[in-house]
């Protein structure tokens, strides 16, 4: 018996050894895994900054998505396995032979899974040779080991590929039909992708880890909080979190699934599907006795014999004849596409994925926003009309070779039919399917959009926005046609279009970036709700243009190369093609070249004459040649500015900015100072710079620095002028990245962008240590040590001044409104030109924004403070909440911190090209796209538009008050002050059950955040302006800092701080100079702990080991409680060092409330700091109620990595005991 | 009538498919005979337009087939030697679309054309089916049905009966037999009964030369009384093909056969046959072979 398996287990394994799939697949998949060691391009597995290219965690990242991939094709060998002499007709061969179906199913499963198995090797092997790429930096890459790649095979990989080899062979065998076991794919790959999504929300994780066949989520939840260090050096043990479990469930479902096809696997039963209806029909003349049919045969041919032979017929070869006969032929390739399996599966797989995606789409702290049209359009591209690429090249191949694949080739070919239509009717067909394939995927997410209530579909939205993405599908499909036509043989066409995919990604990864080199390319096309698709279309339209006339060309070469017939040499092509070569194809080849030629010159004028085309590697070349030759003065002495006064034109419809400015300055110092520089980005046109009688030492127009030398220095406190006309110009189109400040519709730029700054900006250096590298520059520069003096002297938003008097006049189109910060004092028309003139009462630091657009106002008022939100219609959803946050913030804030500086507060809505929202002083630009259209409806989500609100309003007292000096900790005196100071706001409003949903979010980013560092992790005090420190980290530590001390001392200490720092001069305050304050208002015994939350990295492992009660005599119930608490500090990469023990933790233990109606809510039966000291503790407590549930820290105070463990269910003592007992 | 004149074509692996070939092709049937590999199919690929030639001329009625190829598909009708179909379409709607290409635009009276059609091939009782579901011989007559479309004058057709089953076979010979006298019908083909049964001229074509043409009558009648027959052992035959020319062996009942070309009767034990055109066909055959060796 064995050995029968033993002999079709080789025949399979010699048999699928010799199908080039196999090959192809190992070749692509290694590739994929050397790509993605070796280069940066290729970014699945996660090694960034600091993790290895080969750390183990990579290792199984890649090699475990790789198989989900792979599931593709390896459904194919399984598929191939299972059916293939069904397919074939040799199914009798065997099965006449002693054969049983288990040694027939195990041999060919076993055979088909060991090259499945193979191929993956393979793609090890990938990484394992990239990783000794000799252009690798040594310091990315981890010593070789064979562990983890043994680990990773056996627990992720071989799991995988048995279980999704013995789903889909069961699938295959008993189906019998490709369709049904891709759909089966389909349906994994959704399962997949729901469990995905289903991780985002936290309060379903481990389930959702579970659901996932590949193993992949629970890898993520186990792996999530991971550091550099562990990522580098560890393997998770299988108890982590949910892996072995998932790993059990999926093997066990595998095999259970093998089992049941093995049982009910018959050889004689009929293939499913269409062939299983198609039987019937033919058995019945299968059963016909032969001479009965032909009998009747000759009945039916004496009944015709008397007609003549056929009919006459008329037959016409005009061009309308031509145009009908192209139709027909189209709609036969139509109809012929999509009913073919890869379509229908690839429509179900994609309106799924975008379906599963667009549920969760932009969700910020599990709250959705509105399900707007552009934001569908969005996700369809991204979840659904990608697809459409592989639709294209596989049916460019499938239709142009469809005749000779069914041997039809050669009636066609001697058809009376011109080449151009059956050929044409081919491209139409594609052209066809790929725009139903679009609009099916837009009838999806606009049944979406109505099945969540949401009515404002904008049909004429939809259609530009797909427009958009699929022209350049259609431009890809001409393409996919012609390289099928020339390489005449459809795998090489396949592969000459997988050459074209890759070597355009290679290019541009080689910073070729050009637009018009690439097939098909086109400066990318943003929309916004406010601006429409503005400037942004009309480069689409000439790059299409521009392609369209390639296509042509193209298609006319296809015409001309075509083969028709069966002479396939070059020779005879090349004779064919010159035959062909005249009429219409000749104009439509020579019309083509020529558009193609005149609108590639217009675009060349617009990209590199009217603009400079500067590729990727040329920008950062001019970056590091800044720093090299500029950053030498840095640290010159330069005069302060003082006062900005500034005339500003916008010009919207022109994209067109003219600026008149004024800059005070003082030389604060106290020795003279000689000279004056100066940056201002290249692209900004300097028309007059005037001040003091000087000369000019430097002028690098190519890099924007200016050395200018005064006649006479500049005298210690003396003052003087600098007066500027400039001028920022768009003139026709750019090549990339055009700019989205000066737009038609939400004009929105700083100060930074196009004003004059003194001296060096730090700020254009370039940031990648590997791209610095290679230009010979040394990592940048970490901030400055926290107490250092000199850096302290600037703010860490500013080098050139310290508080400035700021007005401004700003004019714009008559149909908009133009905002900067400061109070209007008039407003005015002049010709087609409307004039605003602010002037700021208080000072400000030397950061101003400008926008403009049509605005709508919703007005309001707090305490005589005025409260005005600049918005677009129809973004009126969420206004009642940011007004609402507003009020409450400025209550709270004026009570706990201190006067608002300012009389007035407004929030202006800027366009979606940016997705932040960021304080000016009294001035707050809010993108539409967070907040504006958040869906707040459900009562459970987080209102982060109120949270978001409340934040930006706090930055007028943490950061616009008091600013911390350029050195360690300074985000964490705005940033996180600003959090802590929305948190109370929020919590006000909220109440403390949503703040822990919310910090919960906070802390998982945090410790997420933790593994995507680059350089190190710093303490919150020290802060280098990490965001997942000094926003996440900082919200869990001052909450629980709130906590612990209270809201009234901390307060308190906040308000005494902020009066004593706000608006100081330099040296600027830093974070010590805070925490002294904090540490006063902290009682003795608790101190310990602020150096814990500050100035080390703390984590703690806390858990409940046991919880029992019991009742006692008096009705009151006797709860013993079994807890470990552990603490370690870590250093900036993760490495942890235990901590000894000496905390305040919170005990509680809680009940429930049932109500009949809503869910049972927690009520807290005790809660409490106890000191814990010993690793493990065990509690007697009484509580009043039936406790239901028991833990330590609860609440999720402390930064715990596993949070889940922190409360436990409390049984009661019997059964505990009872079940201890067994145990023992 | 089609004339093809000193036709040649070197595929470019090397291999010589036609040399020189010259044939007058006048209406009616025309039956072209010869072993797998001859060069028939380039023949008949050359006719229909498919395939260049390396030198040489074929004409129409003054047609030049191998320039105005646009023209002769017009007029031509074709049926590969090797044919598949859309497996899920039924057989009127192919043809129906099969007709519109052939330029029969009109849809009434593609109609008429397709029905007519579909029952001279004695497919009209299956017309609904999907073509995935026939038979071979079935599909032969589809294949046929589709060459007819639009009253072709030149038909061409490769192979036509290779895996019928005679039945089939017979059928679909029948069939062709119908079609018109005044229309150039080329019928290539291994099987000689093809051709004695249907065709009134035919050529024996071999290593890609003419070796003969005629009417099967006058070619057969030209070996009257010179083909002598004996049933001889197996140990004998190679006696036999030393001694004699031996055209072509068969087994009966166990029992070789031999036919021996020869203008007198070789031998008492030998008995003479009526000529038939098997024994032309093996004769050409076996002289080309003796003359190039």
């Amino acid at each position: 018996m064995l050995r029968t398996l033993r002999a079709i287990f080789i025949f399979e394994l010699r048999y699928q050894v010799k199908q080039p799939l196999v090959y192809a697949t190992t070749l692509i998949l290694m590739l994929l895994a050397f790509g993605a060691v070796t280069t940066d391009s290729i970014r699945v597995g996660g090694a960034i900054g600091n993790v290895h290219r080969n750390a183990p965690f990579v290792i199984m990242q890649l090699l475990t998505v790789l198989s989900v991939i792979g599931m593709f094709v390896i459904t194919a060998f399984v598929a191939s396995a299972a059916n293939r002499d069904f397919e074939h007709g040799t199914a009798p061969l065997f099965f006449s032979k002693p054969v049983s179906n288990f040694d027939y199913l195990a041999g060919r499963f076993a055979g088909s899974l060991v090259v499945s198995v193979a191929v993956f090797v393979g793609a090890a092997a990938g990484i394992a040779i990239g990783s000794f790429m000799p252009w690798l930096e040594p310091e990315r890459l981890g010593p070789f080991s064979l562990t983890p790649y043994l680990y990773t095979f056996a627990v992720f990989i071989v799991p995988n590929l048995v279980f999704i080899g013995a789903v889909f062979f069961t699938l295959a065998s008993t189906t019998r039909s490709l369709m049904f076991t891709y759909l089966g794919v389909v349906g994994f790959f959704i399962i997949y992708a729901v469990a995905g999504t289903l991780l985002g929300n936290l309060e379903n994780q481990v389930p959702a880890s579970l659901l996932d066949p590949f193993g992949l989520s629970s890898l993520g939840l186990a792996t999530r909080y991971w550091t550099v260090v562990e990522r580098n050096t560890a393997l998770p043990p299988l108890g982590a979190g949910s892996l072995l479990l998932n790993r059990a469930i999926w093997i066990a479902i595998g095999l259970a699934v093998l089992a049941a096809g093995f049982l009910v696997f018959d050889p004689a039963r009929p293939s499913t599907g269409r062939r299983r209806r198609a039987r019937p029909q033919l058995s019945p003349i299968a059963a016909l006795p032969a001479g009965r049919l032909a009998l009747e045969e000759v009945a039916v041919a004496e009944a015709g014999s008397g007609r003549p032979l056929a009919v006459a017929s008329t037959r016409c070869f005009s061009a309308g004849a031509q145009i009908r006969q192209f139709i027909q032929q189209a709609r036969l390739e139509v109809v012929s596409v999509v009913k073919s399996i890869p379509f229908v599966v690839l429509l179900a797989f994609g309106m799924t994925n975008v379906l599963a995606s667009v549920r969760f789409a932009n969700e910020v702290y599990g709250s959705p926003v509105l399900p707007v049209t552009h934001l569908m359009l969005e996700w369809l591209a991204g979840t659904f009309l990608f697809l459409l690429v592989i639709i294209v090249i596989f049916y460019s191949g499938e239709l142009v070779w469809k005749e000779r694949a069914l041997k039809l080739n050669e009636v066609y070919d001697s058809l009376p039919v011109p080449t151009w239509a059956t050929f044409a009717s081919k491209l139409a067909a594609l052209v066809v399917v790929v725009v139903s394939f679009s609009l099916v995927g837009a009838l999806t997410t606009a049944g979406f959009q109505l099945y969540r209530g949401y009515h404002h579909l904008e049909p004429l939205l939809y259609l530009k926005g797909l427009a958009v993405t699929t022209i350049p599908f259609l431009l890809i499909a001409v393409l996919a046609v012609f390289l099928q036509v020339l390489a005449n043989s459809k795998f090489l066409g396949y592969l000459l279009m997988i050459l074209y995919l890759i070597s355009g990604a290679v290019l541009r990864s080689l910073d070729f970036d050009h637009q018009l080199y690439h097939f098909a390319g086109s400066p990318a096309v943003l929309y916004s709700d406010m601006n429409g698709y503005g400037h942004f279309v009309t480069p689409f339209l000439w790059f299409s243009l521009y392609w369209t006339f390639l296509a042509l060309v193209l298609f006319g070469l296809s015409l001309l190369l075509r083969v028709r017939g069966t002479e396939s040499s070059w020779r005879q092509r090349w004779r064919q093609a010159a035959a062909r070569f005249h009429g219409p194809v000749r104009a439509l080849v020579a019309g083509g070249l020529l558009g193609f030629v005149v609108t590639g010159a217009y675009i060349y004028y617009n990209t590199n004459v009217l603009n400079p085309y500067v590729p990727g590697d040329k920008l950062r070349n001019q970056q590091a040649d800044y720093e090299k030759k500029y950053r030498r003065y840095r640290d010159i002495a330069m005069p302060r500015i003082t006062a900005v006064k500034a005339d500003v034109d916008i010009f919207p419809r022109e994209r067109r900015l003219a600026v008149r400015g004024h800059y005070q300055m003082r030389n604060k110092t106290t020795s003279p100072i000689d000279t004056l520089h100066v940056t201002l980005p290249p692209r900004v046109k300097v028309l007059s710079l005037r001040f003091r009688d000087h000369t000019e030492v430097l002028r690098d127009r190519a890099l924007g620095y200016s050395i200018y030398r005064f006649a006479r220095p500049l005298a210690p406190g003396e003052e003087m002028a600098l007066d500027f006309e400039l001028a920022v110009t768009n003139p026709g189109f750019v090549n990339n990245d055009p700019d989205t400040s000066l737009v038609y519709n939400g004009t929105f730029f700083n100060n930074r962008q196009y004003f004059p700054v003194l001296g060096y900006e730090e700020r254009r250096q370039l940031i990648d240590r590997n791209e610095r590298r290679k230009r010979g520059l040394l990592p940048v520069d970490r901030m400055a040590k926290v107490d250092d003096l000199f850096a302290r002297r600037n703010t860490y938003l500013t080098r050139d001044s310290d508080w400035i008097d700021f007005e401004t006049t700003v004019s714009t189109s008559a149909d908009q409104i133009a905002i900067a910060p400061g109070y209007l004092q008039r407003q005015w028309r002049a010709g087609d030109r409307r004039y605003f003139h602010y002037k700021m009462d208080a000072p400000i630091l030397h950061f101003f924004s400008y926008l403009s657009a049509a605005y709508k106002v919703r007005r309001d008022s707090w305490k005589g403070v005025a409260i005005e939100i600049y918005y677009q219609e129809p973004h009126t959803y969420n206004l009642g909440r940011m007004v609402d946050s507003i009020k409450k913030s400025l209550d709270y804030y004026t009570a706990n911190f201190g006067p608002y500086q300012h009389r007035q507060v407004r929030i202006l809505e800027f366009p979606d090209y940016e997705r932040f929202a960021q304080s000016f002083p009294n001035t707050i630009p809010y993108s539409e796209s967070i907040g504006f259209i958040a869906d707040l409806k459900d009562q459970e989500s987080i209102d982060y538009v109120f949270y978001v609100t409340a934040h930006e309003v706090a930055h007028q007292w943490w950061a616009h008050q008091v600013i911390g000096g350029n050195v360690q900790g300074a985000t964490m005196l705005s940033e996180t002050m600003s959090q802590y100071s929305a948190l109370m706001v929020m919590e006000k409003e909220y109440g403390k059950d949503k703040m822990r949903r919310f910090l919960q979010y906070e802390l998982d980013r945090y410790l997420s955040g933790r593994g995507g560092e680059l350089v190190e992790e710093m303490p919150l005090m020290l802060v280098e302006n990490q965001d997942y420190i000094h926003y996440r980290k900082g919200s869990v530590v001052m909450y629980a800092l709130r906590d612990y001390i209270g809201e009234a001392a901390l307060n308190g200490a906040l308000a005494r701080y902020l009066a004593a720092v706000k608006f100081e001069q330099p040296p600027y305050t830093n974070t010590p100079e805070l925490l002294r304050i904090i540490e006063e208002a902290t009682p003795p015994e608790r101190r310990a702990m602020i150096g814990d939350m500050f100035s080390k990295i703390t984590l703690f492992n806390n858990r409940v080991v046991g919880a029992s009660y019991s009742r006692r005599a008096d009705g009151r119930y006797a709860v013993d409680l079994t807890v470990e608490a552990a603490k370690v500090r870590a250093d900036g990469k993760g490495v942890e060092t235990p901590a000894r023990l000496d905390d305040w933790i919170d005990i509680g233990v809680f009940g429930e409330k049932k109500d009949k109606r809503s869910k049972p809510q927690e009520t807290v039966l005790y809660l409490a700091k106890h000191r814990f000291t010993e690793p493990r503790t065990t509690l007697h407590l009484v509580v009043d109620g039936l406790p239901v549930q028991a833990g330590i820290d609860p609440y999720n105070k402390l930064v715990d990595r596993d949070s889940k463990d922190n409360r436990k269910r409390v049984e009661p003592a019997a059964r505990n005991a009872e079940a201890k007992a067994v145990k023992g | 009538m089609l004339k093809i004149a000193n036709l040649s074509k070197t595929y470019a692996n090397g291999v010589q498919a036609l040399r020189d070939v010259s044939l007058d092709i006048p209406t009616g049937m025309f039956g072209l005979l010869g072993p797998n590999g001859a060069g028939k199919s380039t023949l008949m690929r050359t006719i229909a337009t498919l395939q260049e030639a390396d030198s040489g001329s074929i004409s129409l009625d003054g047609l030049d087939v191998l320039k105005e190829k646009a023209e002769v598909r017009k007029i031509l009708g074709y049926l590969p030697q090797e044919f598949g179909v859309y497996p899920r379409i039924t057989a009127e709607v192919m043809l129906d679309h099969f007709a519109l290409l052939k330029g029969i635009v009109g849809p009434r009276q593609r109609k008429a054309v397709v029905e007519a059609l579909l029952r001279q091939t004695n497919l009209y009782q299956f017309r609904r089916r999907k073509l995935g579901t026939f038979s071979g011989g079935m599909r032969q007559r589809f294949g046929i049905a589709q060459a007819l479309l639009g009253d072709p004058r030149l038909l061409i057709v490769d192979e036509p009966t290779a895996g019928l089953d005679p039945e089939e076979r017979n059928r679909f010979l029948n069939l062709l037999s119908e079609i018109g006298e005044n229309v150039v019908v080329i019928l290539s083909t291994h099987i000689v009964d093809d051709v004695s049964d249907l065709c009134s001229r035919m050529a024996i074509i071999s290593e890609g030369r003419v070796l003969q043409t005629g009417m099967p009558r006058e070619v057969i009648a030209s070996l009257h009384g010179s083909i002598w027959q004996k049933t001889v052992g197996k140990s004998e035959l190679e006696d036999y093909r030393a001694r004699y020319q031996v055209i072509s062996t068969r087994l009966f009942a166990g029992l070789t056969v031999i036919h021996v070309f020869s203008l007198e009767r070789p031998d008492a034990s030998f008995e003479q046959v009526a000529a038939d055109l098997e024994d032309v066909y093996f004769k050409t055959l076996r002289q080309s072979a003796s003359a190039a060796a």
